[in-house]
């Protein structure tokens, strides 16, 4: 007979707060099908350049992203004693819970009008031009994000060769084309279509960048062109419309990309960068110095100098300014209870789809597969589609504005969901294949099992994930962005504001303070609830 | 001869200090605790560690009056075999052969005999074509050995060259490499951790410990030594 127990109410409760928000936007999009006038937005040449570019920009973004990384993996492999390389490689993993308007501030203070690099062509006798708005800028930010990103996956790839294999090929006398092709290239291959998906994935649902870098008629994503039909044209049928195309390509992105194998791990690469030894042949020619010189070089350009800048620029007089301002510290109060919030919600939605799955796994595999279908909606509806759905469903019923916050949270924790998913459920099989049968027969069970014998595994992941997740809704701005009304501030939308009204030095200090909280958001958390490293 | 003239070497804190000389010719067996040296020693012969800088007249190696320790390693007369990853998992058993003789891959045809020639002697005739995991372990060391073979360097540095094999398996396999020394009048430094190997394989023991050459002579007086430290490492059975 069926028993009703703890965890059922619990896992119920996930289920809900999994798939109720996207039962309203489904069904706020199906009651606009019939105001959709679908044969003009077909005939629509704005609507079709909006679908090119955002297949163009992706590609672009892959494509650059991943042939970078390629080097700079590369290069950073061959040279362990590099002076640079912890700094670059700590730089590398931090590059991922960056706010996205904090990359496009650093590459607006590098890249604009005013930015370094127009002052040292001034300098040197050319005229000041501005590149950074439009597609150069956002390929910019996405590769800012993606080089990282890639460059960590495949040095990790690189570090698991074997020192055999490197003796062998000393031994050999292997050239530097040689070793790429025998084994580097055998080596990294196989994990490139899978983190092409990724990275193309992450660059077509890209808003906040797209918004700030872009957004005019050539340039301009499908992710914003929603974001535009709601906030400026107020036209729901249009938004719905093209909200409907991209859960149309995300759910094809999707397929190929899991036809492509088992999506990887972000964060896998951990404990990269310690493997001091160099076996490799091909380090000692002239050529090869220069050549690693200077694509390091091209990474830093890349990735460390608009960090840099950013805080550079927050070394300004306006700190006494922007520190007695109470909207900063409204702003302030807000992402931090968005962040915490979101990763706590993002685990109790995780641990409850887990503890079905772990039920269902021993009865119905299906069912179990269901479970993790379901916590990676988000990645079929995207972000900002889901809460174009909250937002047209919702407006009948509730003051949508006033809502903000708590939509925020919930569409970030559901961001959040698919990592934290997988996480939690490769622990847990871990648990039970290692501890089930000791558990039993020593007779630990429920609380004092979760206790005992769980959590101590469990929350190095959870805390990485939750650190993540945190991290990343601190620095959120998109669905704040649909959301957002005058009242209710965070830190990114102040950022952003001050970005676009010439208020220089006071977004400088801004700037500084959001990538301070993302960071140590996410250093703290890890920590906190990882517990200490061994 | 094999001459190690005081090659020293320090790995993190510990020191190691070599003064050798082996017959040319014979295999040499290499034993001792595990971190007592052994692999350090093949490492500096084989040139994948560099000793530390050397006074005038030590830290020498010599290989038939040769100096080599000034070679790269590819120019080194040897051939390293180690206990796996001896091969190059994408390339058929045929493509891991030729490797030895041109990294480009490209054979001539009196090139691609030797390597079918190669093949025979180490038992894998007809299995050219097959890629290294469908191979068992032992076939796979064959494959190594061929390689060994087609390079036609004087001497091998194998280091515990069968020790992931069955007994039985590891038997055949010491066998193997005896006839092919003796064949190609190679010489070789194995190192291995079974005393029945050694007995089996080599003529010499070579016994390492605290980074040093502790003991050298027949394999026959080395299983019957009363020393302290060489008693603790064979065990009472011995």
């Amino acid at each position: 007979m069926f028993k009703l127990r703890r965890w059922h109410a619990f896992s119920g409760f996930s289920f809900l707060l999994v798939l109720l928000p996207l039962l309203t936007a489904v069904g706020a999009f199906v009651s606009y099908t019939e105001q959709a006038q679908w044969a003009l937005y077909l005939q629509d040449a704005y609507t079709w350049r909006v679908v090119w570019f955002s297949w163009w920009q992706a590609t672009l973004s892959t494509v650059i992203s991943l042939a970078l990384a390629l080097l700079v993996a590369r290069s950073l492999a061959r040279r362990p004693h590099f002076m640079g390389r912890w700094l670059m490689l700590r730089c590398f993993s931090v590059a991922l819970v960056v706010p996205s308007i904090i990359a496009v501030y650093g590459i607006i203070l590098l890249h604009g009008k005013q930015g370094y690099v127009n002052q040292l062509w001034h300098w040197l006798g050319g005229q000041p031009r501005s590149y950074v708005y439009g597609l150069v800028g956002i390929l910019l930010a996405h590769v800012f994000f993606n080089l990282p990103l890639a460059a960590r996956i495949l040095l990790q790839r690189l570090e698991a060769i074997a020192p055999e294999t490197w003796r062998l090929s000393s031994q050999l006398g292997m050239s530097s084309t040689d070793l790429w092709r025998h084994i580097e290239w055998p080596h990294l291959k196989g994990v490139l279509p899978q983190l092409a998906a990724m990275i193309f994935a992450l660059c077509f649902t890209s808003f906040a960048i797209v918004m700030t870098l872009g957004g005019g008629p050539k340039a301009t994503t499908i992710e914003v062109a929603i974001f535009q039909a709601i906030r400026f044209d107020f036209d729901m049928a249009k938004a719905v419309y093209l909200s409907s195309l991209q859960i149309l390509f995300c759910g094809f992105i999707l397929w190929c990309g899991l036809r492509l194998g088992r999506p990887i791990d972000m964060f896998a690469s951990q404990g990269i960068g310690h493997s001091k030894l160099s076996l490799r042949p091909d380090t000692q020619s002239l050529m090869g110095k220069i050549h690693d010189a200077s694509v390091l070089l091209l990474a830093t350009l890349l990735v460390l100098v608009p960090l840099v800048a950013v805080v550079i620029a927050g070394i300004n007089d306006a700190w006494l300014q922007v520190l007695l301002d109470v909207r900063l510290w409204h702003a302030f109060v807000n992402s931090l209870w968005v962040a915490l919030s979101s990763a706590l919600l993002s685990l109790l939605m995780a641990w409850g789809l887990v503890l079905a799955q772990r039920y269902w796994r021993r009865h119905h595999r299906l069912a179990a597969e269901a479970v993790e279908w379901t916590g990676s909606i988000i990645l079929v509806v995207p972000p900002l589609v889901l809460a174009t759905g909250l937002f047209i469903g919702l407006r009948p019923h509730v003051d949508v504005f006033a809502i903000n916050l708590y939509v925020v949270v919930l569409v970030n924790a559901l961001m959040g969901l698919p990592y934290m998913l997988r996480v939690l459920s490769v622990a847990y099989v871990k648990v039970s294949s290692d501890y089930d049968r000791l558990c039993s027969s020593l007779a630990i069970h429920g609380w004092q099992r979760l206790r005992q014998v769980e959590w101590p595994i469990l929350r190095r992941p959870i805390g990485l994930a939750m650190a993540l997740v945190a991290a990343m809704s601190a620095g959120d701005l998109g669905v704040v962005a649909l959301f957002g009304s005058p009242d209710i501030q965070t830190l990114p939308l102040l950022m952003y504001q001050r970005l676009g009204s010439y208020q220089a030095d006071a977004a400088g200090v801004t700037a500084v303070l959001l990538l301070g909280l993302s960071l140590t958001l996410f250093l703290v958390l890890e920590r906190a609830v990882g517990g200490p490293r061994d | 001869m094999i001459e190690l003239k005081h090659v020293r070497c320090s790995i993190g804190e510990q020191q190691f200090h070599y003064d050798l000389q082996l017959p040319e010719g014979e295999i040499v067996a290499v034993m001792g605790a595990s971190g007592a040296g052994k692999s350090t020693l093949l490492n500096l012969l084989a040139g994948f560690i560099k000793p530390d800088t050397q006074v005038h007249g030590e830290g020498e190696i010599y290989l038939a009056g040769q100096r080599v320790d000034t070679l790269e390693p590819s120019q080194r007369p040897m051939t390293s075999l180690f206990q796996e990853h001896n091969l190059f998992a994408h390339m058929s058993v045929y493509q891991n052969l030729a490797l030895g003789i041109r990294s480009n891959l490209k054979l001539t045809t009196q090139e691609q005999l030797q390597v079918e020639q190669a093949l025979a002697q180490v038992g894998l005739a007809d299995m050219g074509s097959r890629l290294p995991k469908q191979l068992s372990g032992g076939q796979r060391q064959r494959v190594a050995l061929g390689r060994a073979l087609v390079r036609r360097k004087p001497l091998l540095l194998l280091d515990e060259p069968f020790s992931a094999l069955d007994p039985a398996l590891r038997q055949d396999m010491s066998m193997l490499l005896k006839t092919l020394c003796q064949q190609h009048q190679l010489s070789a430094l194995v190192v291995t951790h079974e005393p029945r190997d050694a007995l089996a394989l080599a003529q010499q023991v070579v016994f390492i410990a605290q980074g040093q050459v502790y003991w050298q002579g027949t394999s026959e007086d080395f299983l019957q030594q009363t020393d302290g430290h060489i008693k603790a490492y064979l065990g009472e059975n011995c």
